[in-house]
């Protein structure tokens, strides 16, 4: 049964749900991790040569943090990622919306999307560098086509999966187009978008990392090219450890976001 | 239990006698970079002309990246690898002891390729040019920094456009002035697309290559420091057996040919071409008992391709074109050994370009041309 | 206002094809603030029949009109309870109720003030912030009541919406129903499978054969009003609740 007053979903309570011990779990992972990191270059299981010492990483990464090296090359990344975002997801959006409205566009667009996503983007990436430039709208392009299918997905499977019965509320009510799409398909489906949007965001990285692989001046993946090329193990996992917090963050805003606004799934449970 | 000794006994002089009839031959793995491809044919001919074998290898060969080769060897997870000498010195300066034992491409195998409409004479006259190169890494980087340098320009004076490894596309849609590429391959790519009509306005090209402006320290055959101190002999042979296969593949390239089609998927190899080939291998062997000198041989393999060219393609033989060129780059009178000069060259274009992070040490350790000549000093 | 229906039919293509008749041809009228219960066998065609007047689905062949207007899109004067109670899970009860105010573009003060001033009668004082999936069965029903009447509709079309429900609470809506509707008469067609409450509820009862359903039996009940409770236990109850249980069952052999 609710409560009387209004409970608003905080951020706060976001971030205190659950018990410590819950809490604290991850970091100890992070932690032991870290340690079993250090023993076995400590011990020289493996050599340093392969796998650096985690104390060697840390300055790697307060010299790339002092030189502004860290900060250039993740500013294009994110950059590139962040446009990319939005036009796969917009053009996911709007294209899966279409194919849920009328099943027809789906057997006419079936064997592109098939064919597009069944193929590694690895493969295609260069072709892609070679349309669209060695700047960042290639990365853009790599980008918005690695994130474009789990929204096209997602976006066919929320509004599909609007109840027929509430469309036949809103048809009652005499709702219009826009009304429809706002108050009754875009609620219904959030939480499968938002669920697609985690996924985009993590193969956002993927995408712009990819991209800048196959040929660019700057951006993470340049740097664990030139890192690497340059026997700089250290920044290698530093730019790599860089990439994975960006993905970790990304990740962890759109949860907060469905955290936010998915309160009622919550207490609904 | 007499019957059990018996059969012990007779499991023990069964495998002494299997070990001792077969001649072992220790598996060796080489780490190469790239994919397979003819100009790697040394190394086919070195596995299927039975080189390797006859110095007690069996060996596998495998594609890397440069880094990864030259750390796996570092480690002596491979014994053997094949890198560029800079890559040699950028490891050295990072911790990684190895030691180039063997210089294969005699001749730094990068050019500076643009169309000839261009007219460049001079490298000066690059200043204000869009050069494309894969990215700031590896061999182009360095050939282009050398380039630059023995113009008396520098990066700034030039556009550099990161174009990854598509400077026949790149340069054909007359998205860069000029671009940095192998000097063996990709100017005939180009060539052969001109000819097509397929590249654009672009009729032919002009090839500037970094060896003709400074001698660089090139590919070469390396080991870890570890492995010379535990098995010189080994690293004796394995140089002594690829400077084998390499001569003769400089020696018969149509027979360097016939031993990578084996190898490399892509090549082109119908029954004609390759019964043509035999043909003019075996025609070069009895050329050869004669032991012309460099210059005879040289001049053979020139008339060798006017004959071929009489009865096949050009898109045919461009593959057997790409070894004759790099067999340029290869040719010397000593084949195998390396200067000093050459790697004071390099260390001083890494230095330009920033690449030098750690200490390198004495440039002499990074080398040695004690174990193809023959381990004697 | 009057409901009249003339030689409406529904069918289907079947996946072989052939037509499949699911409703009619049917004809009755409704009079303006009559309380009309449709009752028949289940699958007769009592839903679809609802959602022909609602103008959610157009007849195959005939005509229902509403007034002087022909139905043939969901019309401002009707409004329509579902089945189950068709709320929003994402939207509290406020939302939940207001969502025909907002769909005409009432301002969110002027929303909050309507249903405010609703709650009470629906007995859902304090759960405005509540979600759908928070509330019993029966508060879940109020609330789809409550948009239904914050519809103003001159008509209200009403399909097995307690059906859901245990008997008692169903009954206890039932006479709500009554109970709202008794400050302005409106015309009201509810369907229902149980016979007390439609005979509880309604001026005149329709029953519907089975399917494709046809008008099987036209019975007004001349019951006083305002009904209670007590009711179903006189005598005139439960002769009409029997006569019509009778036409139900000759329906079926």
């Amino acid at each position: 049964m609710a409560k009387n007053e209004s409970t608003r979903p905080d951020t706060a309570r976001f971030i205190a749900h659950g018990t410590i011990l819950r809490r604290l779990s991850p970091l100890a992972t992070v932690l032991v991790l870290l340690l079993a990191w250090h023993w076995i270059t400590d011990w020289r299981l493996v050599s340093r040569i392969l796998i650096p010492p985690p104390a060697a990483v840390l300055e790697a990464f307060t010299q790339a943090m002092v030189d502004g090296t860290l900060a250039r090359h993740t500013t294009t990344t994110l950059g590139e990622m962040m446009v990319g975002l939005l036009f796969g997801v917009s053009v996911g959006l709007a294209i899966g919306y279409a194919i849920a409205k009328a099943p027809l566009l789906e057997y006419i667009l079936s064997p592109v999307i098939v064919g597009f996503q069944s193929t590694p983007i690895v493969a295609y990436a260069p072709l892609l560098i070679i349309i669209f430039g060695t700047g960042p709208s290639s990365k853009v392009v790599t980008t918005a086509v690695i994130v474009f299918f789990p929204t096209l997905v997602n976006t066919i499977v929320g509004i599909r999966g609007v109840s027929p019965r509430l469309r036949d509320l809103m048809r009652s009510l005499n709702a219009g187009r826009w009304q429809v799409l706002l108050k009754l398909e875009l609620p219904s489906a959030l939480p499968v978008l938002l669920a697609g949007l985690k996924t985009s965001t993590t193969l956002a990285v993927i995408g712009a990392v990819v991209g800048e692989f196959v040929g660019s001046g700057s951006g993470l993946g340049v740097l664990v090219i030139s890192a690497r090329s340059q026997y700089d193990t250290p920044l290698v996992y530093v730019t790599v450890l860089t990439m994975t917090a960006i993905a970790l963050s990304l990740y962890s805003l759109v949860a907060l976001v469905e955290w936010r606004v998915l309160d009622w799934q919550r207490r609904s449970a | 239990m007499f019957k059990l000794i018996r059969i012990i006994s007779l499991f023990a002089l069964l495998s002494a006698w299997i070990c001792s009839a077969q001649a072992p031959l220790a598996e060796e793995r080489i780490l190469l970079t790239f994919v397979p491809n003819v100009q790697f044919a040394p190394f086919y001919v070195g596995i299927e002309k039975g080189f390797f074998a006859k110095a007690g290898f069996d060996v596998r060969l495998e594609h890397l990246q440069e880094p990864e080769v030259l750390d796996l060897v570092a480690v002596r997870q491979a014994d053997f690898g094949v890198v560029s000498g800079e890559q040699v010195i950028l490891a050295r300066s990072r911790g990684r002891d190895v030691v180039y034992i063997f210089e294969w491409f005699q001749q730094y195998p990068v050019a500076l390729v643009h169309s000839d409409a261009l007219k460049l004479t001079d490298l000066e006259q690059l200043r204000g040019l869009k050069v494309g190169i894969p990215g700031r890494f590896g061999a182009n980087y360095s050939g282009l920094t050398t380039l630059l340098s023995s113009a008396g320009l520098s990066e700034s004076d030039i556009e550099v456009n990161e174009i990854g490894f598509n400077a026949a596309e790149v340069v054909c849609l007359g998205a860069v002035d000029a671009a940095m590429v192998y000097a063996n391959n990709e100017p005939l790519q180009i060539r052969d697309r001109a000819a097509a009509g397929d590249c654009g306005d672009i009729t032919d090209v002009e090839v500037i290559t970094v060896a003709s402006q400074v001698d660089l320290v090139s590919n070469g055959l390396i080991v870890s420091r570890s492995l010379l101190e535990a098995a010189p002999d080994s690293a004796t042979a394995m140089a002594l057996a690829l400077k084998e296969a390499l001569q003769f593949s400089i020696n018969n390239p149509a027979a360097a040919y016939l031993a990578s089609l084996r190898h490399v998927d892509t090549l082109p190899g119908d029954e004609s071409l390759i019964a043509e080939l035999e043909a003019v291998a075996e025609r070069q062997a009895q050329f050869l008992a004669a032991k012309p000198d460099r210059a005879g041989v040289a001049e053979s393999r020139a008339e060798l391709l006017r004959q071929l060219a009489e009865q096949f393609d050009a898109s045919v033989l461009t593959q057997f074109q790409v070894l004759l060129n790099t067999i340029e780059l290869w040719d010397a009178d000593q084949l195998g050994v390396s200067a000093l000069a050459s790697w004071e060259a390099m260390r001083d274009t890494l230095a330009l370009m920033g690449f030098l992070g750690g200490e390198l040490g004495d440039l002499s350790d990074a080398f040695s041309n004690e174990y193809v000549l023959g381990g004697s000093e | 206002m009057r409901l009249s229906l003339q030689g409406v039919e529904v069918g289907y293509p079947a996946p072989s094809g052939a037509y499949l008749p699911a409703l009619g041809p049917i004809s009755f009228d409704v009079a303006d603030d009559e309380f009309v219960c449709l009752v028949g066998p289940s699958g007769c065609g009592k839903s679809t029949l609802i959602r022909v007047l609602a103008g959610l689905l157009p007849p195959t062949a005939g005509t229902a009109y509403c007034g002087d207007e022909l139905i043939n899109r969901p019309l401002p004067q009707t409004a329509i309870m579902f089945q189950d109670t068709n709320l929003m899970p994402w939207r509290t009860v406020l939302d939940n109720i207001a969502l025909p105010l907002e769909i005409v573009g009432a301002t969110k003060t002027e929303r909050f003030r309507i249903v405010r001033e609703l709650l009470p009668q629906l007995n859902l004082e304090g759960f405005e912030f509540a979600y759908p999936a928070e509330l019993s069965g029966g508060m879940a029903q109020r609330v789809a009541l409550g948009r239904v009447i914050l519809q103003q509709p001159r008509i209200w079309l009403l399909d097995e919406p307690f059906g859901a429900l245990d008997a008692l609470t169903r009954e206890k809506l039932s006479l709500e129903l009554l109970r709202l509707r008794g400050r302005s008469q409106q015309t009201i067609v509810l369907v229902t499978h149980d016979i007390s409450e439609a005979v509880l509820l309604a001026d005149r009862i329709i029953v519907i054969s089975r399917r494709p359903g046809t008008l099987a039996a036209d019975i007004d009940i001349d019951l006083p009003r305002p009904r209670s409770a007590d009711m179903i236990y006189q005598p005139g109850f439960l002769r009409l609740a029997k006569q019509v249980r009778a036409c139900i069952e000759d329906l079926r052999d």
